[in-house]
């Protein structure tokens, strides 16, 4: 009988199996944390979302110039903040689910419907999604900002920060941000913020990524700021050939040699 | 991180405090020895967690004419431990009116923090300087005073990057030499430097706890030619004597994200 | 940031809170909260509306994890919508209430939410629920909640009268709340109230510089004769 009888609900049983592991002196692998500063801002007619390029492995910078600002719709984009796999899979899945939702309504979706299906998604999962967002767009009802926190809290605000760079960033805001202000404004005072987490957060770093999206159009500015370039190195660290010392030599034929001999018959295909 | 606005209530649980009367404040120290120079330099961006508490907190201090100390780990520990050498050099200047020696000093380093064994420097001690021969020396200590001389060690945050580029490019690592060569056992001045401006940009670039500025003291024995050193830019002599070892300083800015 | 648990967190080491309230009256009941959200030591969010909106004549006040209490008064907000389709009719403030008290009980080893349900119905006119950590449904004429709310449980069994009017009892929620968040580190910002009755919900606002002020401990302090502190010009946010 209990071969047969499966418990409702989420297996736990590995966590169990993790625990004894960890106990064991073999701690879990640590995730790509995106160590971050992420921003949205409203302005005049939309909204402008923005974000540092640097993700880490702990101390180590694993990327340099990753993207954080991730597409839902078109007119929909989300920042994201914590877990790199996090982020990346729960904006896919809610990318994937707002097209089918528009697909299935003949309606272009809004941004309360993403916000709705992330917090709940979020919320399902109790913080074991690590995954901080910023959520910006604009539909049908306006323009709207949101912030979902991982345990799958929301905000509605006209300005927010996320991410290690986050105080940082909501400094500039708190001194700098007026209401209706003109698109250039906007994107400066993005930058300036973002600036502001790349500088003073060493979890933030490299380059500044923009989105600014307005009724009628949507436009992804990657890399609209590079104020971190490598200088030149001061060596060439090339290799002389035979640098690398080696055992045993062996040298193979991968080329395959096939001779096909047509035998009579009309097995030819009819190319008239 | 929980996100709340509380109510009143709420479950106790049993919790356990503790003081911890150590921090880890980032950065990166380095030293290679020439066969008749030395090289020792470190970063100068002091952090703790995720935030920068300064951008220019030197981490490499000249002790004498011939010796310069670098400091890695937790900074208050580092400056205290610094000051307290200076003061035994000072009472050994006093007492023999001359400067310790470096295999002197290097010792004195060691006694000093073995005596502190149950409750150490959280220091990690990179010694340079020029020998009472003429040779260029470089000694590395752990925080309870194990020590060893060396051609060239990296410690602090980014140890792990740059230790295994300098084994490559100074012990000459993983390289077979062309037939009929062989690597050289000493590298010239601009060479080393170049390589030690290569190891901090680089570390830059992939540790978050590196970065703002660098500091590079040059260290030359006694009637050593320049060897070029007059003509980089920046660079400001800091001997305090005549005909006798020459120190010099080499500042350069580092990336600040 | 580092993982923080309140609820590890020993009451009154580090204070993460709110200051909520709801007080009936003849015609109607007004509620109100303070719009301090907070990460830590983080304000999260400063002009924060803790008065959710679950039908059209009842309303809710949130305290605890903004993610619980959210996700709880979504849930209601949606049965709701269900039981006022079915029946054709708005639902009491009562069956509201069970609701929260139905989700809050049940679920109480996951969730850390203390909730205030109020509003109008046809059949009782106006009511207050009081539904704290564990569970329970309490009706009250008046009820506080939040970290805040420990320090005016005096002031309120001390002014509280019944009888009294739509004006008098706002006045009396702002002075609480205003008293509340004087003396809580984690509430502030501003003041949100509703006035919920049977013509409607009429929102009022306060903000954080037009605060009532009480004892401000000027006859102590006694600041320097004949040189007043000007009162800095702040332009409220606009804020849907």
């Amino acid at each position: 009988m209990a071969s047969v009888f499966s418990a409702p609900g989420f297996d736990f049983s590995n966590q169990l199996r993790n625990n004894f592991i960890a106990e064991k002196g073999l701690p879990l692998p640590k995730a790509t944390s995106t160590g971050t500063t992420i921003v949205g801002c409203l302005f005049e007619d939309g909204i402008v979302l923005g974000a540092d390029t640097r993700a880490t492995e702990g101390p180590i910078v694993a990327d340099k110039n990753c993207e954080k600002i991730h597409y839902i719709t078109e007119s929909i984009r989300c920042c994201g903040a914590g877990t790199a796999a996090d982020t990346e899979f729960t904006t896919a899945l809610i990318s994937s689910n707002m097209e089918l939702h528009g697909l299935t309504s003949g309606r272009k979706p809004r941004v309360v419907t993403a916000m709705t299906m992330l917090k709940q998604m979020l919320f399902r999962y109790q913080g074991q999604i690590g995954a901080a967002l910023v959520l910006g767009g604009v539909d049908a009802t306006g323009p709207h900002l949101f912030t979902i926190h991982p345990h799958g809290s929301t905000d509605k605000l006209p300005y927010v920060t996320m991410g290690s760079g986050s105080l940082a960033a909501m400094a500039v805001f708190e001194s700098g941000w007026q209401a209706n202000m003109t698109r250039d404004a906007a994107l400066q005072l993005v930058k300036d913020a973002i600036a502001a987490g790349i500088f003073n957060d060493l979890g933030s770093g490299s380059n500044i990524d923009a989105c600014i999206i307005t009724a009628s159009h949507t436009e992804m500015l990657r890399n609209v700021e590079m104020p971190n370039v490598r200088v030149q190195k001061e060596r060439q660290y090339g290799f002389r050939r035979g640098t690398t010392a080696w055992k045993s030599e062996d040298v193979r034929n991968l080329i395959v040699s096939e001779e096909i001999t047509l035998l009579a018959g009309g097995d030819e295909m009819d190319t008239t | 991180m929980q996100h709340a606005f509380a109510p009143s209530a709420s479950h106790p649980q049993p919790q356990q405090r503790q003081f911890n009367p150590y921090s880890e404040n980032g950065g990166t120290i380095l030293a290679i020895a020439g066969a008749n120079f030395s090289v020792i330099a470190g970063d100068t961006r002091q952090s703790e967690g995720y935030s920068i508490q300064t951008r220019y907190a030197p981490k490499v201090f000249r002790l004498t004419d011939k010796a310069v100390l670098a400091t890695n780990g937790f900074a208050a520990d580092g400056n205290m431990f610094v000051k307290k050498v200076r003061q035994r050099l000072e009472w050994y200047r006093h007492a023999h009116a001359k400067d310790m020696s470096l295999r002197a000093i290097a010792r004195l380093i060691q006694t000093m923090l073995y005596a502190r064994r149950f409750f150490p420097y959280y220091v990690y001690n990179i010694l340079g300087g020029i020998e009472e021969d003429g040779s260029g020396a470089v000694y590395s200590f752990d925080p309870v005073g194990s020590y060893e001389r060396e051609a060239c060690r990296a410690a602090g945050a980014a140890q792990s990057l740059v230790q295994p580029f300098l084994d490559n490019q100074i012990y000459f690592k993983n390289q077979t030499p062309a037939p009929g060569t062989s690597h050289p056992a000493h590298l010239p001045l601009n060479h080393v430097l170049s390589l030690v401006i290569d190891s901090f940009t680089s570390a830059t670039e992939r540790h978050i706890e590196v970065g703002d500025g660098l500091e590079m003291y040059v260290v030359l024995a006694k009637g050593t030619p320049l060897q070029g050193l007059d003509a980089i830019q920046g660079i400001t002599e800091m001997t305090a004597t005549d005909d006798g070892e020459r120190m010099f300083i080499i500042r350069r800015n580092l990336k600040r994200d | 940031m580092d993982h923080i648990d309140f609820q590890q967190l020993k009451s009154g080491e580090v204070n993460l809170g709110t200051s909520i309230m709801a007080v009936q009256f003849a015609d109607g009941v007004v509620i109100g909260a303070d719009s301090r959200t907070t990460t830590g030591s983080y304000i999260a969010n400063r002009v924060t509306d803790k008065l959710t909106h679950v039908h059209d004549r009842v309303y809710c006040c949130r305290s605890g994890s903004a993610a619980d209490t959210q996700a709880v008064a979504d849930i209601v907000h949606y049965y709701l919508q269900l039981y006022s389709q079915s029946s054709g009719a708005p639902p009491p403030v009562h069956t509201a209430a069970s609701l929260f008290q139905k989700l809050c009980y049940e679920n109480k080893d996951a969730l850390s939410a203390g909730i205030i349900v109020a509003g109008w119905d046809k059949e009782i006119g106006p009511s207050v629920y009081n539904i704290p950590l564990g569970g329970g449904l309490f009706r009250q004429p008046w009820a506080i909640g939040g970290s805040g709310s420990t320090y005016v449980y005096g002031y309120c069994d001390a002014t509280y009268q019944e009888g009294w009017g739509r004006d008098e009892t706002i006045n009396f929620v702002k002075n609480t709340l205003a008293l509340a968040m004087s003396r809580d580190g984690s509430s502030g910002g501003v003041i949100r109230m509703c006035v919920i009755t049977e013509g409607g919900v009429e929102r009022l606002f306060v903000p954080g510089n037009e605060l009532p002020k009480f004892w401000q401990g000027t006859e102590v302090l006694s600041p320097v004769k004949g040189k007043a502190v000007p009162e800095p010009q702040v332009v409220p946010m606009t804020v849907e």
